[in-house]
Formats: C-alpha cells, sequence, structure tokens
C-alpha cells in the first residue's frame, strides 16, 4: 500500500476541524478509532475523506461508541503505534472511564476534543464543561484559540505524547464552532515538514513485539496502587513541561510561530489581567489593548497547557499585577470556578497577592462581547483603585435575568 | 496463514507448552482455566489476548505478577473485545506499512470475558466488533453469573437460580427470566462462525477454535465453565458437572457457520435427565420442594424443545 | 519487590512474562523458558491446599486426561508420559482423581501432610467390583 501526498499553499483558509484532519494526515496515524460527534465530526470525515482519496495510509475503525473509540484507540496504542481520535462533550463524557485507562497505562495517544456544552439541557455549542470533565485523568491537555493552533499543537501533541520520558496521552483542546466551524487563514507546513516534525513511532512495550510478551492493564491493589499513581504524576508534573517546551521551541524553528506554556499578552506592566482559555483569549487581547488606551493597563493570561497546570508560570505572571478576574466557561457547581481555585492556588503564597474574582460566561455558546470585557476590566481597575474587591467574589456575565453573582 | 496445529489425539495435545502459568489466583477446580488452557493450546501461533474485567482477569494479572505467556491487556468491564479489535487494527495497519517487527508472524486475537462482560455490560462492544469483521474471537466463559463479585445474576442466569440478585426465599424460586441466546444473536451478525463449546469434549472444542482461527473474519465462542464457588459444588466435580451440562444437552454443542447453516457437533450416546443436572447444583436446591417441581418439568421441556429447535435448524440446511 | 518505591517501577504498571527475549513461546517448554520474576510461574499456591494428590506411575496409561482438564497447569506431561505434579501450583481441587480411568486410580487425594512413600507403599489394589 502507499498513499500520496497532499500539495498544500502556504496560507489555507481552513476551519479548526479540518485544520486538526490535516494535522492528523501529515503525522501519518496508524489507527484511528473514532465516532461521530458535533462538532467534532468533521475532524472525522476529513480524515475519512483522506483515506477515501488515497491520502492517507493506516487503519480507520468507525466504531460504535465514544466509549468504543477510546478503548480502540487503547489496544490500538498498546499494540504499538500511531493514534488519535476526536470527539466533543457527551462522546467525551462517555469516554472518561477509559480516559483514566489511558493515561495509566502510559499510552500515548492524541485525542481532539472540540469543546461543547454538557448536556442536560442539550446544546451542541461550545463551552468548556468536557474540558474541564478531563482534567483529573491524567492526560496532557492543550489549548488551541484558532484554527491555527488547532492544526499547529497536533504536531506538539504527537511529538510530546509519544516520547519515551513521557508516554502519556494527550488531548488538543478547541472550540466547538468557534473554532470548529470557523473558516480562517492557517499556515501550513508542507507534509514532509509536519511527518518529520513528529518523526517515526518508537513503539515501547509494545504487545505486537512476539519476543517480549507484555501484560497491560493488571490489578494493583492498596499496596501497589498508590506508587504507581504517584509514578503518574511525578512523570506529568516534572517530565512533560519540558518536553513541551522544547517542542514549541524546535515548531519555532521550524514553522516562525511561537507557543508558550503560559501565553502573556501585555502582561509586564500589567495592573489589571484577564486569565482565560480558547477563543476568549483572542477577544480579550483585543479589549486589553483599547482599555490601554484609555489608560487602564490590562493584560492577558492565556493558559496554553492545562495540564500539567503551569502553576509556577501563572504565579510568575501575576505577581505584579493589582487585581484578576478569572473566566470560566463550564457551570462551577457548587463552587467557585476551576480556573479561579487553580488561580487561587497559584497566588496563594506569593508575598504580594492580585485581588482575584471569577466569572461565569459563556455557558452553552453564548458570545463572550467585547462590551463583556470593557465592563470586566473597568471593574477590576475600579477595585484596584478602591484597593478592595467591589463586586461579589463569582458574578456571571451575559446571562439573561437578575444579575447573578455569589460569595 | 500459517500451518494448523495437529492435535490428533490427547497425547500428542499433552506435548503443548502451556501459555497460561499456574500460581494465579482462579478457585481451585476453576472451569475458566481448563478453557484457556484449550484456547491457546490449539494454536502456535503468537497471541495478542485481553480479558475483561471478571474473575480471569482479577485473578491472573494482579500486580505483580501475570499469569500470561502471551501479550495481554485488560481494559474494563466492557470492551475487551474493542481492545483486542484496536491491536487488530494496529497490526493491519503496520502490516501495509512494513512497519512489524516479525512479520513473518500470524497472530491470533482472542478476547475472554465473562457471561457478564458479554451477554450485559459488553453486548454492544462486542456487536461492533463482530460487525465490523474484525479478525478476532471473542470468547465468553459462561458461568452463568457474575462470580468475580459474588453471585450476582446476568442475562445468562437460568430460570430458578439463587443468585445474590434474585435470591431464592420464602416467596421466591430466584431467577425469573431465562438466559438469553447469545449464540444465536451473535451469528445473526452473518460472522462467518459462531458456536457453543464445553471443556469436557475437548477434542470438538479444539477443532472449533482452530475452524475460528481459520476463517477471516470475527468468530464467537460460547464456552460452558461451572463455577464451582456460585453452582455450589465440589470443586473436584467440575468435570461432571460440565459432562452433566452437555449431556443433559441443557449445554448443546454446535456450531454456525456464516451466520445460518447450523450443525450440532455432539450427540450424547444416553442423554441425562435435566433434573440430574440440576441436583448436582446447590443454586437449584430449592427447586426440589414440592411446590417447585414444576419448574424442573419445564426445565426439561424447554430443553428438549431447544433440542428439538437445533436439530431442526441442522436439518434444514439454511 | 515488596519494599520497592515508587520511582521504581516500569511505567504503567506493566508486566513482562520473560526476562529478555524469548523467540517460540509455544515451542518451549516451562523448563527451557526464562520467566521473569513477574510471572506467576515464579509463585506458589501450595498453602491453598487442605489434600494433595499423589501420582503412583504404576497404574497409569498416560492417556493424559488429568493433563487436559487441571486447572492449574500443575499435570507435568513430558513426551506424551505423565511424569508427576506440580507441587507449585497445584491447589487441591482433585479433578485430576475424578477424571482419572484406570483402576486402582493412578492419582488419589491425600491429607496435605501425608507422607507419599508411605502413601504409594500402601496404593490401593485393583477394585474387582468395578465394571
Amino acid at each position: 500500500m502507499a498513499f500520496d501526498k497532499m500539495e498544500l499553499r502556504d496560507i489555507e483558509v481552513w476551519d479548526g476541524n479540518f485544520a486538526a484532519a490535516q494535522a492528523l494526515r501529515q503525522c501519518q496515524i496508524d489507527v484511528v478509532a473514532a465516532y461521530p460527534i458535533t462538532p467534532s465530526t468533521p475532524i472525522v470525515e476529513g480524515y475519512a475523506k483522506f483515506l477515501a482519496d488515497g491520502y492517507v495510509e493506516g487503519e480507520f475503525v468507525m466504531v460504535e461508541s465514544e466509549h468504543a473509540a477510546m478503548s480502540g484507540c487503547i489496544g490500538a496504542a498498546a499494540a504499538g503505534g500511531r493514534v488519535a481520535t476526536a470527539t466533543s462533550s457527551q462522546g467525551f463524557a462517555l469516554m472518561v472511564e477509559t480516559l483514566y485507562q489511558a493515561s495509566g497505562m502510559r499510552l500515548p495517544i492524541v485525542l481532539n476534543v472540540v469543546n461543547r456544552a454538557l448536556a442536560a439541557p442539550l446544546n451542541v455549542n461550545g463551552d468548556h464543561s468536557d474540558m474541564y470533565l478531563g482534567r483529573d485523568s491524567g492526560w496532557i491537555q492543550l489549548d488551541a484559540y484558532c484554527p491555527q493552533d488547532a492544526y499547529d499543537l497536533n504536531f506538539i501533541a504527537f511529538r510530546v505524547s509519544e516520547d519515551h520520558d513521557v508516554r502519556l496521552p494527550c488531548m488538543v483542546h478547541q472550540d466547538g464552532f468557534m473554532t470548529s466551524h470557523t473558516a480562517q487563514g492557517v499556515k501550513t507546513l508542507t507534509d514532509d515538514e509536519g511527518y518529520n516534525f513528529v518523526g517515526d513511532f518508537k513503539p515501547m512495550n509494545d504487545m505486537l513485539d512476539f519476543e517480549h510478551p507484555v501484560t497491560h492493564g493488571v490489578q494493583t491493589e492498596e499496596d501497589w496502587h498508590f506508587e504507581h499513581k504517584a509514578r503518574q504524576h511525578n512523570d506529568l508534573m516534572t517530565k512533560v513541561m519540558p518536553k513541551i517546551q522544547a517542542a514549541f521551541d524546535d515548531f519555532e524553528k521550524l514553522s516562525g510561530r511561537k507557543y508558550n506554556i503560559v501565553e502573556n499578552y501585555d502582561m509586564d506592566d500589567a495592573d489589571v489581567a484577564v486569565v482565560c482559555m480558547g477563543t476568549s483569549v483572542e477577544t480579550a487581547r483585543e479589549v486589553a489593548t483599547e482599555m490601554r488606551a484609555k489608560g487602564i493597563k490590562a493584560g492577558v493570561v492565556g493558559i496554553r497547557v492545562i495540564r500539567p497546570f503551569p502553576f509556577m508560570q501563572i504565579a510568575e505572571a501575576l505577581k505584579g499585577v493589582k487585581a484578576v478576574a478569572t473566566l470560566d466557561r463550564s457551570a462551577p457547581g457548587g463552587t467557585v470556578g476551576m480556573l479561579f481555585n487553580e488561580i487561587a492556588g497559584c497566588l496563594y503564597n506569593l508575598d504580594t497577592r492580585p485581588m482575584l474574582s471569577g466569572k461565569i460566561y459563556g455557558l452553552g455558546g453564548r458570545d463572550l462581547t467585547k462590551k463583556h470585557l470593557v465592563d470586566l476590566y473597568t471593574e477590576l481597575q475600579a477595585n484596584v483603585d478602591a484597593g478592595k474587591i467591589t463586586t461579589p467574589l463569582q458574578q456571571f456575565i451575559g446571562v439573561r435575568g437578575p444579575k447573578l453573582s455569589f460569595l | 496463514m500459517s500451518e494448523m496445529k495437529k492435535i490428533k489425539n490427547l497425547k500428542e495435545f499433552s506435548t503443548s507448552a502451556d501459555r497460561f502459568e499456574g500460581a494465579n489466583l482462579l478457585c481451585p477446580g476453576c472451569a475458566h482455566s481448563i478453557i484457556v488452557r484449550e484456547v491457546l493450546n490449539a494454536t502456535n501461533d503468537d497471541l495478542v489476548l485481553s480479558a475483561s474485567t471478571g474473575c480471569l482477569e482479577v485473578c491472573t494479572a494482579v500486580y505483580p505478577y501475570t499469569s500470561w505467556d502471551a501479550s495481554w491487556i485488560h481494559i474494563g468491564f466492557e470492551n475487551g473485545s474493542t481492545a483486542v479489535a484496536g491491536a487488530e487494527a494496529m497490526h493491519k495497519a503496520l502490516k501495509n506499512k512494513g512497519r512489524l517487527k516479525q512479520p513473518e508472524r500470524n497472530p491470533k486475537f482472542i478476547s475472554f470475558a465473562g457471561d457478564g462482560a458479554s451477554y450485559d455490560i459488553g453486548f454492544q462492544w462486542i456487536s461492533g466488533c463482530m460487525e465490523r469483521g474484525h479478525n478476532i474471537m471473542h470468547v465468553v466463559l459462561d458461568n452463568e453469573v457474575y462470580a468475580n463479585t459474588g453471585g450476582q445474576r446476568s442475562s445468562s442466569t437460568p430460570i430458578g437460580g439463587s443468585n445474590t440478585t434474585t435470591p431464592a426465599g420464602r416467596v421466591s424460586y430466584g431467577e425469573k427470566r431465562n438466559k438469553k441466546d447469545m449464540v444465536a444473536i451473535m451469528a445473526s451478525h452473518g460472522i462467518p462462525y459462531s458456536a457453543q463449546v464445553a471443556p469436557n469434549k475437548w477434542k470438538d472444542m479444539v477443532k472449533k477454535i482452530q475452524h475460528g482461527m481459520a476463517v477471516d473474519g470475527p468468530v464467537f465462542i460460547n464456552a460452558v465453565s461451572p463455577c464451582t464457588t456460585e453452582w455450589k459444588f465440589d470443586p473436584k466435580d467440575t468435570m461432571m458437572l460440565t459432562d452433566l451440562s452437555t449431556d443433559s444437552l441443557v449445554f448443546p454443542l454446535y456450531e454456525i457457520i456464516d451466520g445460518h447453516e447450523l450443525n450440532i457437533t455432539y450427540r450424547p450416546k444416553n442423554v441425562v435427565p435435566v433434573e440430574e443436572y440440576l441436583a448436582a447444583q446447590g443454586r437449584f436446591k430449592h427447586l426440589f420442594k414440592d411446590e417447585y417441581k414444576y419448574l424442573i418439568k419445564e426445565w426439561q421441556e424447554r430443553v428438549d424443545a431447544n433440542w428439538a429447535y437445533l436439530n431442526r435448524r441442522e436439518e434444514a440446511r439454511v | 519487590m515488596a519494599n520497592t518505591g515508587w520511582d521504581e517501577f516500569e511505567i504503567g504498571a506493566m508486566l513482562r512474562s520473560f526476562d529478555g527475549k524469548i523467540d517460540d513461546i509455544a515451542g518451549t517448554l516451562q523448563e527451557d523458558r526464562k520467566y521473569s520474576p513477574n510471572n506467576s510461574f515464579m509463585a506458589s499456591v501450595a498453602d491453598w491446599r487442605i489434600e494433595k494428590p499423589i501420582f503412583s506411575k504404576d497404574f497409569c496409561i498416560d492417556c493424559q486426561f488429568c493433563w487436559i482438564y487441571c486447572p492449574d497447569m500443575s499435570i507435568i506431561a513430558r513426551d506424551k508420559k505423565m511424569i508427576g505434579v506440580d507441587m507449585d501450583h497445584c491447589k487441591g481441587c482433585g479433578i485430576c482423581v475424578e477424571v482419572c480411568p484406570t483402576n486402582p486410580k493412578s492419582l488419589l487425594m491425600f491429607p496435605e501432610q501425608a507422607d507419599e512413600e508411605a502413601e504409594l507403599a500402601q496404593w490401593p489394589a485393583k477394585d474387582e467390583k468395578e465394571k
């Protein structure tokens, strides 16, 4: 069997889904086991068309559920080869059991998660509920803000995930519809550049090596389990970030596009800052610039690597800031938002702590408008001027009805 | 296709080098182990194995020990079939790409699962694997109960059995539903081979396993696995129970080729009354009270009707 | 391994069946395999037994019923001959005795403490009443 290379223009007009599908094609996946779900379906469809047109060589297994998709990916990854899939929302939720198994077995699998709300009520649009559901699963989580990122981060994901010092699965997140279905200019790599960046797959503990049979997925009870989970946590905490940084550095040399573990925007002298993820980062940057024109020293901290969480990098970025707001695109279910919690943890032991408040926004794909962010920065500046937080700690942005706030 | 292992008789079979090891944690007298040995020893080809959560899995890969002399994976309760299907897909991919480390080898992909993991929680995954045509074999170790968790009923549990979630009691004779016909359901997927086997009839079993390994496509095997703990009989009597199960025709041995052609592969010379099969097991003890004796009669009628049905299917050659 | 620290394990709790490379597992008898310390073959369940089987080769016809029906891979058959019981892996279920067709049986169950030589010396004679 053979496959054809594809001639790409230097800049293609792709949405996030197609950008991800193209990256998967260029990485030459050995097995894709997948199940369609809105809004990630076009990744799987795009890959299927590449296969039908002879641009992909490998097995494409259209399974009967997302749980089976990840189960098949785990079996394929344990067998020893490059494996990827894509999902969203309910499908991601159905996969959750197997996510823990993939990471616990230390299998490099790349999962494109096109973020979407979790029912009920049913909703197909983008929010970060599904992304948050996976955050304790032991996977590396990278976050794309636009189709270009969705393309580039897939290469980073394979490179880091398959590294023998890492051997942990990796999610590449992008916002449902806002990124996945919004066509933008995407700067491309040639097929050779893309493939060579991730390199040939190097098997490890592979079931298909019949001269070295392996047992995967053992039972470890109270006398062993803790040590194995500690090992997994240690490797996530200590081994992944340097590899991501090295991959970002090499990728910059290759493409000229620079990625950072934490994406700081105008943070050097910022008084007020917003911490957010996904498409909101770009909106916040635009508003921060406008606020600076109005004399408010505004900055944005975008989270690029969600797991392992860049605790020290964020503390460093925020240490001189006076007021910070976290933007959580997920219903917090009875507490503050995930980002509020994480950022509070980063800041707690600093000598000078910024004031911290949290916003819940954009559930079910509700737009985060520039006006929301102008109001937010203005409020943060008011806190700075007052020397204290002047509002409740948790406020909902963009929801109809009486103003909703807590704490 | 590699050459099929020649097994003329039991002496010849006994020269096999087992790829399943002792000091596993299965109960003394467990039939699972006997079935697994007969399946694995039916071939000399390399193996990629999975086990779904259940007795076999929790007793053979408890850290720091493995009882498997072949690559083996366990993911969860429901997805052992898909795990092996994923590995089979990877094998196909790497073969096409010329990246297999030992390209001359011809591995067999086998997933083992209990009746709970097959009839119930893993049903959809197995159906998917059968429908997609993976070159895998799914072997059910059918002990008609969730034995690993202490004897809860599954959809393979037969009428009248006393189980922890359908116990016999003052006003109940236990399980009220008859087991579902998984072999027929799987055959309905149009797969090239499905069969019911029993470890006492080792030659029939080996023949079917070898047939299953030789065909191209998914294979479903349902193996009766008498459970000393949950069926409640003395561990030494496992083979006696297996004999009773096949010779009473409670577990008739047959195969279905290409989803329709049914062949009965074992016809007992002396058919044993179902009553004897039931009487040998503690789980049916209460059926011998006067008020439940009608159930034993119904049992016999059901088994007779099923045997007649299988014979008609065989005769019809459709 | 009981005192092994978290940094000393294989990642993913992966276990290997053998030490180093093995070429043809199905063609390699147990005594010729280099088992890893993680292979359960290296462990023992002898302490599970209350009763143990004793094998008398005088009456054995090498039918291999005990080999095929042993759930614990504990009947040692070599060159089509039954040569003994692997007492590290036998759990004492007694199936081998039940399926033994010879008269008298070539395998019988005895209390775990029984003396093998003494029992072999007083092995039962052929039972004439049996068919």
